[in-house]
């Protein structure tokens, strides 16, 4: 398909350069890394800026670190990235089936983690778990650099608190120190890549601390702060996890549209919670869940 | 027990290679260089509304546009069965997406430059967006001169309503046959519109040069068709058939979107106002979504009589077709399951109305199965509800009332040789009917569900097919038929026909995609009849040309004709144990003689078939007496099917599927076709879901919200069982089976969310969200 | 314009490009390259995969700027000097019907084959996963990968 719109490419191949770029041109001007929400909205006249800012060749925003007890994703990491990293998939399970969960390989290979949560789709597959990490998302402009914390990152559908001078370099995520088990439930429409109609990130600790993310059913993603409460220092049964399940309308206001009912939606999510939470017990017991088919079909 | 050496094997396709080796041409790969110029075309925001004004003045400044047209240039009709559609919109447009205008451009960014600044100004008009609306008395009219419309005489339009076609078939006593049953039954059903979604979209390029012909290359099932359809629409400018030549390259997938002419019309007439330049037209996916044919939605009220011992009396079968804003092609679809409607059975006191209404949505056209899809969601779902009402097997039920040879159809013709009993018989054996599964999962429930179908080719009684046929200095061989291999096989299958006859391996035979110019008439690559039509044309092709190589060898070998044969690419004698004469010698070159001269030379041989006893003319109020269809192709099958009790979310264990191909000339073919068709099938009950708004405006027109099968959607294990109850008349006694593998998908499954959970869905998409509100809303009411 | 250099199919080339051309536009148009096909133009349906840099990517999703200096392949660059073992079997199992969906799906299972050379039905599923065909119903896809991992552990 023929683009119609007309723009500068840049490709900076320092950070330096990358922040000089933006200083100047702010609002007109758009950062590309993967490309995969970007070229889309380029060509179907959704966005049309004057100057395409092109990361891939900064060093600095390709920082891909995971230990233990801490993950730093640069801009430029991908999800296939994340995907393939053995640690990621050992010690952040909750992260990294998030990923296994957005869309396909081809896209994959290209999107990244950090574009997602700037698209700042309500639906976007990354964020239950960078909620549940209690991920700070890494800033800096010409004058300097500040964290957000996630929860504060996002302020309505498709808008986050980047300022249009800033470029994100990074998000970090940290784990409780307990032992823990996580899992990413995702609502789609059949077995192929789907934009999901509910997501739930979980972490829960052998401790009884309850970390409960929903995304796609509000405005922004959350923290289930009242169900957390609900549940903190308590151990899971199936009397506790039907109380748990009783307080999910209270904190999720999903919509109808194209992909779902609110009905359905709200019915969904409470099984979502009911099952994520029994996978979580069965995984801190070290019992081996596959979860891509725990809603069935 | 296999008497033939090509017939009946899995044969390694014969555009295998080029497909995987990425060497497969297709419409947009063909390179026109700087001759190409671009058409963007502007379309309709309105679902029903005059056009008061279209400025192109902006759009004609654009640098790099060439010219903008609009309807006032082509204000010419066309259409396939009946004249009611538009090159472009005159006075009014009929659905969002209609066509109103065309800028060309020398590049392609400039033609979309220039499109995004046409300005159409509307006065809207009211729209009805479904049918029964339509057929309101005090419904707006979509065609008020649908009473000057030419049409094929079997069409019955009502002038003055938005009736472009109603079909009634009527046959025996109804209301005896009502009283004579000990239980009837009424019910509805609904299913609404979907997409073809092949991965090619339509694309189309049209070059009028500068001696007055007008070349289409065009991604299509029809070439010849769509030649003779340009030819009646560009008449008004001089064009008839020599001067219009239709090539078509690879089709990248058609499932009936790429029959008779869509979007094709465009730059074939564009390119008349465009001498000496090339220009090229392809559909986005969007547009390939809401400008294309679309599958007819379907309201269907069923009433079945039975006895008590199973024995169907009587069926009132009325459907209401929402076939959107030119029906053409579509109030075909709804003919031919007027004349089908009763399903596979024997049922001898029948009425069927099948009611075509025009709607201010896009226009619904051919797709797969050709409307048996929808009629059989509602009658294959219904007679398992009855069957259970009667509180007997419905399988035992369905072998009671299986229509057999010579049984009368619904139009009062006899019904072919067929093997559906075998087809039920087997399907119910492979699936295990009769044992409920109950699923380990306690949130799991297991059930299954069985449907028969049938179709017949749906074709004018002329539809004909040709084969010339000539050998190469090698002895391999070009097979020059117009069929089009749109995935289907059907290149690999026409060359195994003449390989068999002419003992001729298939990899000798090239079969290419057509030119009209060179390749002799097909109708259409539609109604799963080209196997059967074309196969006759190609096997009486491969004849003509074993006669005359047999003549030539009688002549000059003196030996009787009735001795010699033909054997691994050489003329052979029963009575001469060492004459081994190889084609390659001869069939170009001729045989060369003793005295130096040469008898014969290159063989060139031919065939058709046209099916002469078919005919369309019959009462038509009743529809008796003529001889519609040439054969039904029928058959069984069954799934097993998991459902999550809390999410409604589905998965099908296990699909058998069995279908009676008369003689299966490639197995291989066929089980694709099953495989195939069925994962489509299910597509459309489980997940495909159209969604309009109150104005006609299509919400989903992207695969983003219009689902279709992944590689993650497969069900758990498909068996296809192939039967063969031999086809008298075809090719090595085979028929048709393509569309077919999609019908019994939609009632298998609501059938099965029968059996497992007891609630019966009466209206497609049966998504999870569906069974899961409807389970819900069971269990309230139960509580009550 | 800007004139970019970069590797496709082992051989460097230079084009001129705008920064709004699209990679699957360019190959297609510019450089010689029919096999990546567009189907839906937004990255859904998988028919414009190429390889970048050894991995598949959705051409139709990527500038052709952004390619300077790196490594394509297109199903051409696959189909030479001589087919693949994986072609070869496609062919075998008749896999492909209508032939649109294939440049892309061949795209994805030999990328899947470089990382994993015998992955189980599960994971071919996945890594095709992104590539739509609507004529096959996948399965005789699936059977002819499997009989290549097959093939590759005797």
């Amino acid at each position: 398909m023929a683009v119609v719109h007309e723009f500068q490419y840049h490709k900076p191949t320092s950070l330096k350069e990358t922040l000089q770029l933006l200083a100047k041109q702010g609002e007109k001007s758009r950062l590309l890394a993967g490309g995969t929400d970007l070229a889309v909205y380029i060509k179907e006249g959704l966005e049309y800026p004057e100057s395409v800012i092109d990361i891939k060749r900064v060093p600095e925003l390709s920082k891909f670190e995971v230990t233990k007890d801490h993950v730093y994703i640069g801009a430029n990491v991908t999800f296939s990235d994340i995907l393939e990293n053995q640690k990621i998939k050992n010690n952040w399970q909750l992260l990294w089936e998030s990923a296994r969960s957005v869309a396909s390989v081809g896209i994959r290979n290209r999107a990244t983690l950090v574009g997602n949560i700037c698209s700042a789709i309500p639906s976007m597959d990354s964020a239950p778990a960078l909620l549940c990490y209690e991920a700070k998302v890494h800033l800096r402009n010409a004058k300097g650099t500040r964290q957000v914390a996630i929860d504060k990152w996002w302020t309505a559908p498709r808008k986050t608190v980047r300022k249009a001078d800033e470029i994100v370099l990074g998000v970090s995520l940290g784990k409780p120190s307990d032992k823990h088990a996580g899992c990413y439930i995702k609502l789609g429409r059949y077995g192929g890549e789907d934009l999901a109609q509910a997501g739930l990130g979980l972490l829960v600790t052998a401790k009884h601390e309850y970390r409960i993310a929903w995304c796609a059913v509000g405005p922004i993603p959350i923290r289930a702060k009242k169900t957390e409460k609900l549940l903190d220092g308590k151990a899971l049964t199936p009397a506790l996890i039907s109380k748990a399940m009783d307080l999910v309308l209270s904190e999720i206001t999903p919509i109808t549209d194209i992909r779902s009912s609110r009905e359905y939606r709200n019915h969904i999510c409470r099984i979502m919670l009911q099952r994520g939470l029994e996978v979580c017990n069965d995984r801190l017991k070290s019992k081996k869940v596959d979860t891509s088919r725990i809603l069935g079909g | 027990m296999n008497k033939y050496k090509y017939i009946g094997k899995k044969e390694i396709r014969i555009d295998g290679r080029e497909k995987v080796s990425g060497a497969a041409i297709y419409g947009d790969d063909i390179d026109f260089g700087a001759n190409l110029l671009y058409a963007e075309i502007v379309s309709s925001t309105q679902a029903h509304a005059i056009i008061k004004k279209i400025d192109t003045k902006a759009a004609e400044q654009v640098e790099g546009v060439y010219k903008v047209f609009t309807g006032k240039d082509f204000p010419y009709k066309f259409g396939l069965y009946m004249k009611d559609r538009y090159i472009f919109a005159q006075d009014k447009v009929r659905f969002v997406g209609e066509q109103v205008a065309a800028v060309i451009g020398r590049t392609p960014q400039a033609a979309k430059k220039g499109a995004q600044l046409v300005k159409v100004d509307y006065e809207p008009l009211p729209a009805v967006t479904n049918q029964m609306d339509a057929l309101k008395k005090d419904s707006v009219l979509l065609h008020p001169e649908l009473g000057e419309y030419p049409h094929v005489p079997w069409f019955f339009p009502k002038a003055g309503t938005n009736i472009a076609h109603w079909r009634k078939t009527r046959k025996g006593d109804l209301e005896k046959g009502f009283r004579e049953a000990d239980l009837v039954f009424e019910d509805e059903y609904h299913v609404p519109r979907y997409a073809h979604c092949a991965i090619e979209t339509h694309v189309a390029i049209g070059k009028y040069d500068l001696s007055g012909r007008l070349t289409v290359w065009s991604s299509s099932q029809s070439p010849h068709t769509q030649r003779h359809l340009f030819a009646e629409a560009l008449a008004p400018m001089g064009l008839t058939h020599k001067n219009i030549r239709v090539i078509a390259p690879h089709v990248g997938g058609g499932f009936g979107g790429k029959a008779g002419v869509t979007m094709e019309i465009l730059p074939a007439a564009l390119a008349t106002k465009l001498p000496g330049y090339a220009v090229k037209l392809r559909w986005t996916r969007e547009q390939e979504f809401v400008n294309t044919y679309q599958r007819l939605g379907v309201v269907a009220k069923l009433k079945v009589g039975v006895k008590k011992d199973g024995t169907i009396t009587a069926l009132d079968h009325k459907i209401y077709w929402d076939a959107g804003a030119y029906v053409e092609y579509g109030a075909n679809v709804v003919n031919a399951v007027g004349l089908s409607a009763i399903g596979p059975y024997r049922i001898p006191n029948v009425s069927i109305d099948s009611v075509c209404v025009y709607t201010n949505l896009p226009p619904g056209g051919a797709y797969r199965g050709f409307g048996y899809s929808e009629m059989l969601f509602g009658l294959e779902s219904h007679m398992t509800r009855i069957a259970k009402k009667l509180g007997m097997d419905e399988v035992k039920f369905r072998l009671k009332n299986a229509i057999k040879e010579g049984d009368s159809t619904a139009y009062g013709a006899e019904m072919n040789p067929s093997g559906l009993i075998e087809c039920i018989e087997k399907v119910a054996k492979e699936i295990d009917w009769g044992k409920s599964i109950k699923s380990k999962d306690p949130r799991k429930a297991i059930g299954k569900g069985f449907a028969i179908f049938w179709k017949a080719p749906a074709m004018p009684p002329n539809a004909s097919s040709s084969a010339f046929l000539k050998f190469n200095e090698d002895g391999s061989i070009n097979l020059i038929i117009s069929g089009m291999d749109i995935g289907q096989g059907y290149q690999t299958v026409m060359a195994q026909i003449a390989a068999e006859v002419l003992s001729v391996p298939p990899s000798k035979i090239r079969v290419e995609t057509p030119d009209t110019d060179r390749n002799p008439y097909e109708w259409q690559t539609v109604a799963s009849h080209i196997t059967w039509g074309s196969g006759n044309a190609v096997k009486r092709a491969a004849l003509d040309a074993r006669e005359q190589i047999l003549s030539l060898v009688e002549r000059v070998f003196t030996i009787s004709k009735d001795q010699l044969y033909l054997e691994d690419e050489a003329v052979k004698c029963t009575t001469r144990q060492n004459f081994h004469l190889p084609l390659k010698d001869f069939v170009v070159n001729g045989i060369m003689t003793e005295d130096g001269t040469f008898k014969g030379g290159p063989i060139n041989a031919r065939g058709m078939f046209l099916p002469e006893f078919s005919s369309a003319n019959s009462d038509p109020e009743t529809s008796q007496g003529g001889h519609p269809n040439v054969h039904y192709t029928v058959g069984a099958g069954a799934l097993t099917l998991e459902i999550d009790k809390e999410t409604g979310k589905m998965h099908v264990l296990k699909a058998v599927e069995a279908i009676d191909a008369g003689q299966a000339i490639n197995p291989d073919l066929i089980n694709g076709q099953i495989t195939g068709g069925l994962l489509q099938g299910l597509a459309t009950v489980l997940y495909e879901d159209m969604r309009y708004d109150e104005k006609g405006k299509l919400l989903n027109p992207n695969f983003t919200d219009y689902k279709i099968p992944t590689a993650m959607d497969v069900p758990d294990e498909i068996v296809p069982i192939i039967v063969e109850v031999p086809q008298p008349d075809g090719p090595f006694g085979a028929r048709g089976i393509g569309e077919h593998t999609m019908l019994p998908a939609a009632p298998m499954i609501a059938n099965a969310v029968e059996d497992a959970l007891g609630i019966r869905i009466k209206s497609m998409p049966i998504t999870a969200e569906k069974v899961a509100l409807a389970l819900i809303n069971n269990s309230k009411k139960r509580k009550k | 314009m800007a004139k970019i250099k970069f590797t496709l199919n082992d051989e460097i080339r230079t084009v001129e490009v705008e920064p709004n051309e699209i990679l699957l536009d360019v190959l297609r148009d510019k450089l010689g390259m029919k096999s990546p096909k567009c189907g839906c133009d937004r990255g859904d349906c998988g028919a414009c995969a190429v390889l970048l840099n050894g991995k598949s990517v959705r051409s139709c999703l990527v500038f052709a700027i952004e390619v300077e200096g790196q490594e394509v392949r297109t199903l051409e660059g696959i189909s030479q000097p001589k087919l693949t073992q994986l072609q070869e079997a496609f062919i075998e199992f008749n896999s492909f019907q209508c032939g649109y969906c294939a440049p892309g799906v061949i795209i994805s299972a030999t990328e899947l084959l470089e990382k994993n050379p015998h992955p189980n039905l599960e994971e071919i599923k996945e890594a095709l996963s992104g590539n739509l065909c609507r004529c096959t119903g996948y399965t005789p896809i699936f059977d002819a990968i499997l009989d290549v991992t097959k093939r590759r552990k005797k």
